[in-house]
């Protein structure tokens, strides 16, 4: 067995050192595994990182093929590779590296990055083999997919959140919304009660009020439909989708808000459809929260007419827009910048991670939320996305 | 004159609500006249016209609260019961303070609605019949001549027929002679009588005014 010189010993002032011994310090100071084998694949020298990564002595492994350093798989095909390699020149790995598994002498594996070359003139060839460890790397790619995934998990759990604190914030609107229906419902039948005890009884109105029954119980049933949708389960779903009809099935929803703040809502829609590759709930969760920003921006305001628009437009460059407006006070300029960091809120009841879900619910999709203040008064979002055929592409 | 017909006026600016409500209280042989918002009912409605009002204290527009004070402000005696939602307890509270009948939450039970209605319904035709009454002793009081007004407002005071004399620089004779024509132009039966009349028609005010 070669003796391992120290780092004295490497010196280039240093006269009358033998070759084999100089080559030997060079390969044992070099960071990474160096192999040196023979056109048979049989181990001629293994460097000292090389015993470090295989747990394997040099003496050990002088002589012997270079595929008990390798997996069963790669090792059927490693003795392959160099008799084509010396029947007909075409290389396998030479001159290319690649990642491949290890085997340390223990049996376990471990991820290496190879590079091999083809030792001067020498014949029949010898080959060089440089083997850098690549588990940390590795490690550190798992870690930040996991990381990643981690990320994203929290990402979908706060828009969750964010979206039934909205509906919870939304809970006296709603429960009004669906106690219209049941008010009406009940109303309707001890009325045909009372009409149906009348001599003659009167069938014709009884008929016509059991019709009225069913249409409110299903206007009962719509305002829970949308708001099971909206209240679905954190999986996110992209569809293509017309964000026209996306904004058309929250009109019920918003109108019981604006109602509520006698606020007029206007729907200023492209009469063509305008088709996005997006998640609905998402995208409604975030017209939901401008439309309501809208709407109590207006609430305190004393103005005869309260008025919020929801336009959008097909923009020359394929982008589909969204704008919420009003004509309400507009957002203070000290704080314009900021309204869109998470917790950042001025009303009591608010969490307050609306517009910073929202802004990362619409960068999610592709596209851009922004704030433009409107003269002389008012306030406009607007909502850029990218048409389906773009984003799906 | 003419006896109105009382009637059941609805404010509800939805329309299925409205329109079951005018169908319960046809049922149950009411005169139900319904309209979508407070405006409406306003600029259709004449204080003369007895009945009860039924109103949705959320709306858009003017509010079932607003109204209520419309009325007020226009000294309409209308009784009106309020319609509210779950959440509305302080809007209902609200209602009650300016004087609303009553409040009943939606969905509401027939009998429950009904029996308020015909309670406002026979307050409405109590505060009429008042209101004739006090008109009429209106009337009466404006033919008194001013010499008889001030002994009304002394005899009501229940100043002796010699003090009067004395305050007025009458003789006592003169005072008995503007005491029977008061009691007889007032139509009223004894001093008591007089006094209440002239309580519930204020006349120390109408004097004052005149």
């Amino acid at each position: 067995m070669l003796s391992h010189p120290g780092k004295a010993e490497l010196s280039p002032t240093r006269k009358g050192n033998d070759p084999a011994t100089e080559l030997q310090a060079l390969l044992d100071a070099a960071a990474d595994g160096i192999v040196i084998i023979d056109h048979r694949g049989h181990i001629e020298t293994f460097n000292r990182a090389a015993e470090r990564l295989f747990g394997y002595e040099q003496g050990e492994l002088v002589g012997r093929n270079v595929n008990v350093l390798m997996t069963d798989d790669d090792r059927e095909a490693h003795d392959g590779y160099l008799a084509r390699y010396h029947r007909t020149g075409v290389p396998h790995i030479i001159g290319v590296g690649r990642e491949v598994t290890a085997r340390r002498r223990d049996g376990t594996t471990f991820p290496i990055s190879l590079s091999v070359g083809r030792i001067g003139r020498a014949d029949p060839p010898r080959f060089v083999g440089f083997l850098h460890d690549m588990t940390l790397r590795q490690q550190a790619l798992i870690a930040a997919e996991r990381e990643r995934d981690w990320t994203r998990a929290a990402q979908e759990r706060l828009t969750q959140v964010s979206r039934l604190a909205t509906l919870g914030e939304m809970i006296a609107g709603i429960a009004h919304e669906l106690n219209q229906p049941l008010a009406a419902i009940t109303t309707y039948a001890q009325g045909s009660q009372h009409l149906l005890d009348l001599e003659p009884p009167d069938i014709n109105e009884v008929q016509d009020a059991l019709g009225e029954i069913a249409s409110q119980a299903l206007r009962a049933a719509e305002v829970i439909r949308r708001l099971r949708r909206l209240a679905r389960g954190q999986e996110t779903r992209r569809e293509s989708c017309d964000l026209n009809e996306v904004i058309r099935e929250l009109e019920t929803l918003i109108e019981t808000e604006a109602r509520l703040h006698d606020v007029r809502i206007t729907f200023d829609l492209t009469p063509e459809p305008l088709e996005i590759y997006a998640d609905r709930v998402q995208v409604q969760q975030v017209l939901l929260n401008l439309l309501r920003n809208a709407t109590e921006a207006l609430a305190s305001e004393t103005t005869d007419r309260r008025d919020v628009t929801i336009r959008t437009r097909l923009l020359t460059d394929g982008h589909i827009e969204a704008t919420v407006c009003d004509n309400g006070p507009g957002v203070d300029p000290k704080i314009a910048d900021r309204m869109f960091d998470p917790f950042r809120t001025t009303k009591a009841s608010s969490t307050g991670l609306g517009l910073s879900v929202s802004r990362t619910i619409i960068e999610a999709h592709g596209g851009k939320l922004e704030y433009v203040p409107d003269r002389p008064r008012g306030a406009s979002f607007r909502i850029r996305l990218p048409s389906a055929e773009g984003a799906a592409g | 004159m003419k006896e109105r017909v009382p009637t059941v006026f609805v404010v509800d600016d939805d329309e299925a609500v409205r329109s079951s409500l005018r169908l319960l209280l046809k049922s149950v042989g009411l005169t139900a006249v319904a309209y979508p918002s407070a405006q409406a009912f306003l600029a259709a409605y004449s204080p003369e016209q007895p009945g009860c009002l039924i109103l949705d204290v959320r709306m858009p527009g003017m509010s079932g609260l607003e109204l209520q004070h419309q009325l007020n402000a226009r000294g309409a005696v209308i009784p009106v019961i309020f319609i509210t939602g779950h959440g509305d307890v302080p809007m209902a509270v609200e209602a009650m303070q300016h004087g609303a009948f009553d409040f009943v939450q939606k969905p509401f039970r027939d009998q429950e609605l009904l029996e308020r209605i015909h309670g406002a319904l026979a307050k409405d035709r109590e505060t009429r019949e008042q209101l004739r009454q006090t008109d009429s002793i209106r009337q009466r009081f404006a033919t008194l001549t001013p010499r008889e007004r001030e002994v009304l407002t002394l005899m009501v005071r229940g100043k002796a027929n010699k003090v009067m004399a004395g305050d007025l620089d009458v003789s006592q004779r003169t005072v008995e002679i503007h005491r029977a024509r008061v009691m007889e132009k007032m139509e009223a039966r004894s001093l008591a009588h007089l006094v209440r009349m002239a309580l519930d028609a204020q006349l120390d005010k109408e004097s004052a005014a005149t």
